[in-house]
């Protein structure tokens, strides 16, 4: 444990020793006065000094010094004091002892935030891991799971490419469902799914992950994926205390597709020579400024106390006119009443963000926009639309330039998130705990494509110099709330330590929006005005509305039992129902139970401080990705039809098939791990193994035509079997001394394995994908196959090219032709394993941190080499030429392995290097660090494209993206490592910051 | 220890009995209706009875499923990989070699667009068969018949599929054999064929929607096509079914074919059953998404780009313009060089049937490709050649003659609102006139003679045949029905669907006269047979 975490432990402790009045002191006998010192030979204060066998004694002042009258001097002190062994010393006549006392990991317990409660982490029985925000990723982060990235064994954060509004993708251990959500479920102060986002990072204190089902389980329905629960600041009592954090990043793009320049393209001779030379990377992206602002306030007084913080983030991005304005504002309070035993509590959220999206696909553009034209002309044969851009009647292609500056494409988001609760301790003890939350969430969208703009496949697919301009405005809502009871008990008979807890949960969630687009306007400048919009007079204009909700209702209890703190035991139970399930299988029941054992507190093994095995098993559950899949629901079809007497009428049919018998899928898992210290604490770390079997997965899965009406229907289809094994380890290089060395390091490697598919229903594979526009539609590349591990890539094997020119592919089942029979699999789109690894060194009022963090072992499909790494595309756009381009090549793209490369890296993520100034104590700043951050300074990878990063799911849908309800089928999780097209470039910055506390 | 006060106890108990634990979901379903709360009034009835047409719209003049399986796999229309672009993993390259597989989006995306229109119809008549009232008598005629119709076709495309006509089974179904399914569909036919409306082709009751003719229509080409499926030939009774139509007196050719296919062709008399669509409220006839270049767009002022795709083939095109093939009054028409020069040929007027050669803005400017082939001849004026350099990687992207038999109006937005006729009068002549020269084993019996005729005159502006053979009866037939979505069947009923012509070397085996059953049908129903061959 990193000593200031230690430090802050104390002074906390010595904080609420300050409240709670001391027994009295006798004023007889002898006096004795010392000082309690820790092994640095610093005062402890508040240490407790006991008369052994009496209750006479008295506590250390704030130097460490005490001073204890005791009746003779015969007698025996004891000293102690949390995350320190306990110390006796006869009296022996002195009158002064002085004492230093040993500081003792073991007691030293950090808590750890469990569903519904804490727990000391020496009583975890199951795979919890803890990131306080001093282990946090360091540098400009807005994103809450990125300050995760690689700090936790077998949770894999995922964010390619440099866009400032792009969401991360977060898998824990692996896929383990195919349900609602392959992400996390996140709780924030007792907010259950709760968007991580809501919280600024600035104001986040710890952040808990929950690993193994056993205690994921109380969350039952939603924990498959795991939990991370995060804990906001709150105020602690003390004078008012102001902190500003403040710093600013340059960012620049560091890796584009390579592509060729204006001169290799002319020499190529396969294209037309525009006679310009043009880099069009250049032309969009640019050196991107951002700065960010924390102010916050906390404090408290007896009864009360409050954490207030106020958090601007001017975010810009690396491709021009991108990037976001947030403005986030957090109330935490706490009110104490009737002695203490009712605790209610407050927490508001509120955070607004504009957000310039931009078009990913300007980064496709400028890599296949002909080198050599300008970006703009006069000439009416390339000035297209009178815009004064260069444009050229290709498919799918469009001046990048032209793309950026002439369209728009806005999202303002606001989140509102109100969370009060009210505890009561009846007797001591029983607290009864209510709890109400509401999560809001609104998105704006506004995205206009002028008059004159070329731009036809973006977004909405359309051209605005097609449609005298097209706008689209769309609303989304989402909303919901929480209800929850819970009834606690924590008692001790003689060394066994009991405590439970049980409640009620009631959630429901709410989607509503609507969306209009519309075009031919008489002028651009009107467009903000949907009504202007001539589509409407003419009907061409489309609007869209919904509005859909669930319910979810929970019972559920837990027992822990502590012996002694050598063994423990965990037992849990929930029983949760979902409306979205079909009317006999709405409820389904998730238990778990764990178990642990410390060793080191019975045995004395030489160098080994604490040992503790435990096991655990578990079910969480995983909800369908939409409502209404059992209810045969009617929907108008897309196209009306003549119903006599130039009257058209919508045709109202099923819109799927129903599946009255959809029920829960469940997880199943068992963990076994080990938490040691060894080495006199220097050496800590914890080892998990464990196996997990998901059944009954819900997927859209292809059923047959007839007797059903759509070719697919959303099934429990089959089975996923993972096993993984987690390693975490740090390491006190250098302790004692001024220069300190820590360095720890987390390793983690999977598999995951589709075991079973419904015979009765699905095919021997599922979840393909394809290549896509332009040109290779048809063309699957992935595939998750019965039997064998998820994240298949799927294609012919390229064995080199004839003297033609042709491609030549092994020839799989020697047939003499090549077909579909002989693709297979050609790759793996998940890492063999993934690591992460921190140090930290210290040196008087210097520390320097670096996390280098990489996953190997995985494979991506390069579909930028895929759609243009060839010289015959030449003749419609620009060629990628990595170091595979082949210039000899005659044939159009035939999609084989030649495009999925290895794509193994190593990155360094972040290095910090801070200074903190020591001030005296009657200073005006308590506390000032000013750092410099660098974040992916180096890249390690064989991979030819922009980011090697891992690719957990497939995602296409441009308009999803950004999408508070984004379509399941829009995301694709068993067809990981697909580079898609429009991933931005991978970027570096540099972060000038200062904390400062005053 | 204290005790707890009863008012405790009552205030937690009451929190937890605020405890809902009602999870009926139609109480959180706000935006749709479902089977309960929909058939309520006649409109509601009439709107799910649409189901069964609506799934129509988009099918025919696009290239999603069926219409592309009848021309693209016949020697009337391409799909050539122009560089980049629709090479689509080879798909439409194979549908013109012949070479289609199980996975391929035609064959699958067909049999799912066919079998959701049996389902519909299936579904939609066991809601109306409980309620035994005139109105729903009559429809459930029209429904058994329109079923039959989604029958013909999966029997001409597929044929042993599966017979499902029980909405409630639940039991993936077997192969029927393409007899079964034949004499399905003509029992089917016969047995509702008197609960069928006379109605004429203008008639606003049954305009778009199946009447007593269509079904004669179907049952016209079952017979016609009846050696194909069952190898026992039906010349008589497929003369008869035309006789029904030809003899009601209600339909006729129209003086100008082109008024066929115009925008506004609604009502043509030679319209026996007829897609209604419109760019608005019905959309999917995307002809001209699928046919026009990129650079169309300016030209006809489109309200999208259009993809560059489908072009006739070469030989197709020359049959019109060949005075041998096609004898008729000669003059200017775009020739078969890779220039497209003018050339001395004949005009017929269904050369409107094309778009070819300059493209030209209504002031007469040429419409400019920046992105011409640097290997084209024509260079940046925009100008469609018939010929066609390549079929794949790299055809260039302004070669081959456009589908322009639907008039592609200015404005449009890649949809048509023209109706597409699924069958048409002139048809129905060839029809019988192939029925009566089969049958006779004369092809200038004077009826079939007179009737080409008829047709050369009237719609070609062409001098008559003074005597034909099968191959000139095949390729007028060809001329008048081109792009109709028949000739895949026509080639097979002729022999000449395993035959080499350009970009399609003869077929090694005749098992591709059968599509492939989708791959994922067979591994989603066990039960399921494959055609032989794949």
């Amino acid at each position: 444990m990193p000593n200031s975490l230690l430090l802050r432990w104390k002074y906390s402790i010595l904080l609420l020793l300050f409240c709670i009045p001391l027994t009295g002191v006798y004023a007889q006998g002898i006096t004795v006065k010392g000082k309690v010192s820790d092994d640095q030979g610093q005062g402890i204060p508040g240490v407790n000094v006991l008369l052994k066998g009496t209750t006479t004694g008295t506590s250390t002042d704030g130097n460490g010094d005490y001073t204890l009258a005791v009746p003779n001097g015969s007698g025996t002190l004891a000293y102690s004091f949390i995350g320190f062994v306990n110390q006796e010393v006869p009296i022996n006549n002195r009158t002064t002892i002085d004492v230093t006392l040993a500081s003792d990991v073991k007691a030293l317990e950090e808590v750890v935030v469990v569903g519904y409660g804490t727990q000391k982490k020496g009583e975890i029985t199951s795979a919890v891991t803890k990131i306080d925000a001093e282990q946090f990723n360091k540098g400009n982060i807005a994103d809450v799971s990125r300050l995760l990235q690689g700090k936790v064994a077998g949770l894999s954060i995922a964010r390619p490419g440099g866009d400032p509004n792009s969401r991360s993708a977060i898998r824990l251990r692996g896929l383990s469902t195919l349900g609602a959500n392959t992400q996390p479920l996140v709780v924030i102060d007792g907010q259950i799914g709760a968007d991580l986002n809501t919280v600024d990072p600035n104001d986040i204190k710890s952040i808990d992950v929950l690993k193994d089902a056993a205690s994921a389980a109380i969350y039952g329905t939603r924990g498959s994926a795991g939990v991370i629960i995060i804990t906001t600041n709150s105020g602690e009592v003390g004078p008012p205390q102001f902190t500003y954090n403040g710093f600013l990043t340059a960012e620049d793009p560091a890796k584009f597709t390579p592509n060729m320049t204006a001169d290799e393209y002319r020499a190529l001779g396969k294209g037309t020579d525009y006679g310009a030379s043009t880099n069009w990377y250049d032309e969009i992206s640019r050196t991107a400024l951002s700065h960010t602002h924390n102010v916050s306030l906390s404090g408290g007084s007896v009864g009360t106390t409050y954490n207030a913080s106020l958090n601007y983030r001017d975010f810009q991005g690396v491709a021009i006119n991108t990037g976001f304005e947030q403005l986030n504002g957090r109330l935490n309070l706490v009110q104490k009443a009737f002695k203490d035993k009712l605790v209610v509590n407050l927490n508001l959220n509120m955070t607004k963000r504009t957000g310039q999206l931009g078009f990913p696909e300007a980064f496709k553009y400028a890599a296949i926009f002909n080198p050599t034209a300008p970006v703009r002309t006069t000439d009416p044969l390339y000035d297209l639309t009178g815009s004064g851009y260069f444009e050229s009647n290709f498919v799918d292609y469009a001046n990048p330039v032209a793309v950026m500056e002439q369209n728009t494409n806005d999202q303002d988001l606001k989140r509102l998130n109100i969370t009060g609760s009210a505890e009561y301790e009846i007797v001591r003890g029983l607290k009864f705990l209510v709890r109400y939350a509401q999560q809001h969430v609104s998105n704006y969208r506004w995205s206009y494509f002028p008059r004159n703009s070329f731009h036809s496949r973006n977004l909405l697919g359309v051209s605005g110099f097609a449609r005298g301009g097209f706008a689209y405005k769309a609303d989304e809502e989402s909303f919901n709330q929480l209800y929850e009871n819970t009834l606690s008990y924590s008692t001790n008979i003689s060394a066994l330590n009991i405590s439970g807890v049980a409640g009620y949960s009631y959630q429901d969630f709410q989607n509503k929006g609507f969306s209009i687009r519309a075009g031919n306007f008489l002028t651009d400048v009107s467009a903000e005005d949907l009504g202007t919009a001539q589509d409407l007079r003419e009907g061409r204009a489309t609007a869209d509305s919904y509005k859909n909700g669930s319910r979810l209702v929970a019972f559920f209890g837990r027992l822990n039992l502590n012996y002694n703190d050598i063994a423990f035991l965990t037992a849990s139970l929930r029983r949760e129902g979902s409306t979205q399930f079909g009317e006999n299988n709405k409820w389904g029941m998730f238990p778990a139970v764990s178990a642990g054992f410390d060793l080191s507190r019975i045995i004395d093994i030489p160098g080994v401080d604490n040992l503790k095995f435990r096991a655990s098993y578990g079910v969480t559950g995983a909800l369908p990705p939409m409502s209404y899949l059992s209810l045969p629901t009617l929907s108008p079809s897309t196209s009306s039809f003549y119903a006599g007497n130039n009257r058209y009428l919508p045709s109202y049919g099923p819109d799927k098939n129903p599946n009255p018998d959809l029920k829960w899928e469940k997880k199943a898992e068992f963990d076994a791990g080990v938490d040691f210290a060894l080495l006199d604490n220097r050496l800590t770390g914890t080892a998990d193994y464990y196996v997990r079997n998901t059944s009954d997965l819900i997927f859209n899965g292809t059923v047959p035509v007839p007797p059903n009406l759509v070719s697919t229907t959303w099934l429990n289809i089959g089975e996923l079997k993972s096993s993984g094994f987690e390693l975490a380890l740090g390491y006190d290089v250098l302790r004692d001394g001024p220069f300190t060395w820590n360095s720890a390091g987390n390793f983690s490697t999977y598999s995951v394995t589709l075991a079973s598919l419904d015979p009765r229903y699905a095919a021997p594979y599922v979840g393909a994908t394809n290549l896509g526009t332009p040109g290779q539609e048809a063309t699957q590349i992935t595939r998750a196959v019965r039997g064998e591990k998820i994240g298949m890539l799927w294609g012919f094997i390229y064995e080199g090219v004839d003297e033609g020119g042709k491609y030549k592919f092994r020839d799989l089942n020697s047939d003499g032709k090549i077909d579909d029979n002989d693709r297979t699999q050609i790759g793996n789109g998940l890492p063999k394993f993934e690591f992460g690894w921190t140090n930290t060194f210290k040196y008087k009022n210097f520390d320097l941190n670096f996390f280098i963090r990489g996953s190997l072992g995985h494979d991506i499909i390069n579909t930028y080499r895929a759609f243009y790494e060839n010289p015959n595309v030449a003749s419609s756009y620009n060629v990628v030429n990595s170091r595979y381009f082949n210039p000899a090549i005659t044939d159009g793209q035939i999609f084989s392995s030649l495009f999925v490369e290895k794509a193994s890296f190593v990155k360094m993520d972040n290095a910090t290097l801070g200074y903190n100034f020591s001030f005296p104590k009657n200073a005006a700043f308590k506390t000032l660090r000013v750092y410099v951050t660098g974040q992916n300074l180096f890249l390690i990878t064989d991979y030819t494209g922009v980011d090697p990063e891992v690719r957990y799911s497939d995602n296409t849908n441009q308009l999803s993206q950004n999408s508070l309800n984004p379509s399941p089928t829009d995301s694709n999780a068993l067809a990981p490592g697909v580079d898609r097209r429009e991933t931005w470039v991978f970027t570096r910055s540099y972060t000038l910051g200062v904390n400062l506390g005053f | 220890m204290k005790r707890i006060s009863l008012t405790k106890i009552f205030t937690i108990g009451l929190l937890m009995m605020a405890a809902c634990t009602d999870l009926d979901e139609e109480d959180v379903l706000y935006d749709t209706v479902t089977t309960k709360t929909f058939y309520k009034n006649d409109q509601e009835l009439l709107s799910a009875i649409g189901g069964a047409y609506s799934n129509l719209y988009g099918a025919f003049g696009s290239s999603s499923h069926i219409w592309p399986a009848y021309e693209v796999t016949s020697d009337e229309i391409v799909v050539p990989t122009r560089g980049a672009d629709w090479g689509d993993g080879g798909h439409w390259v194979r549908l013109k070699l012949h070479t289609y597989t199980p996975q391929d989006p035609v064959p699958t995306n067909t049999w799912n667009f066919l079998y959701r229109g049996v389902n519909t119809c299936n579904r939609v008549l066991a809601t109306l068969e409980p309620l035994g009232t005139d109105v729903s008598k009559a429809y459930i005629a029209e429904l058994k018949a329109l079923r039959a119709i989604y029958y013909y076709w999966l029997l001409d495309l597929y044929g042993n599929v599966p017979l499902s006509v029980d909405a409630t089974a639940t039991e993936a179904p077997t192969n029927s054999t393409r007899q079964e399914v034949y004499n399905f569909i003509e029992k089917e036919l016969l047995d509702n064929l008197p609960a069928l409306q006379k109605t004429g082709p203008a008639d606003e009751a049954t305009y778009g929607r199946v009447n007593y003719y269509t079904a004669q229509a179907v049952l016209a080409k079952l017979y016609l096509n009846a050696q194909v499926y069952t190898g026992t030939p039906q010349w008589a009774e497929a003369i008869a079914a035309c006789d029904e139509i030809i003899n009601s007196g209600k339909y006729a050719l129209m003086a100008n074919y082109r008024d066929n296919f115009k925008r506004d062709n609604k009502g043509s008399t030679e319209f026996i059953w007829a897609i209604p669509y419109d760019e608005i409220q019905a959309t999917g006839f995307t002809m001209p998404h699928i046919t026009l270049h990129m650079a169309s767009q300016a030209q006809l002022n489109m309200t999208a780009q259009p993809w560059n795709g489908f072009a006739t083939v070469q030989e197709f095109y020359q049959s019109y313009i060949d005075p041998v093939q096609n004898p008729g009054p000669q003059g200017s028409v775009i020739g078969l060089d890779p220039a497209g020069t003018p050339t001395t040929g004949t005009v017929d007027e269904r050369l409107s049937n094309f778009i070819v050669g300059p493209q030209t803005f209504p002031d007469g400017s040429p419409v400019l490709d920046g992105g011409a082939d640097p290997a084209d001849p024509n260079g940046p004026p925009m100008t469609f050649t018939p010929y066609i350099n390549e079929l794949q990687p790299n055809a260039w992207r302004q070669s081959g003659a456009r589908i322009g038999k639907w008039e592609i109006y200015r404005g449009n937005n890649g949809n048509l609102s023209n109706d597409y006729a699924i069958f048409r009068y002139a048809d129905i002549l060839l029809m019988r006139a192939e029925a009566v020269a089969r049958q006779s084993g004369n092809w200038n019996d004077a009826y079939t003679l007179a009737i080409v005729n008829q047709i050369r005159a009237e719609h070609g502006g062409v001098e008559p045949f003074p005597a034909i053979t099968e191959d000139i009866f095949l390729a007028e037939r060809g001329r008048e029905m081109f792009a109709e979505a028949f000739r895949r069947q026509d080639l097979l009923r002729f022999g000449r669907y395993n035959n080499a012509w350009r970009f399609h070397p003869a077929d090694p085996s005749p098992h591709v006269n059968l599509f492939p059953i989708p791959e994922n049908q067979i591994n989603a129903n066990q039960k399921l047979k494959q055609n032989p061959g794949y």
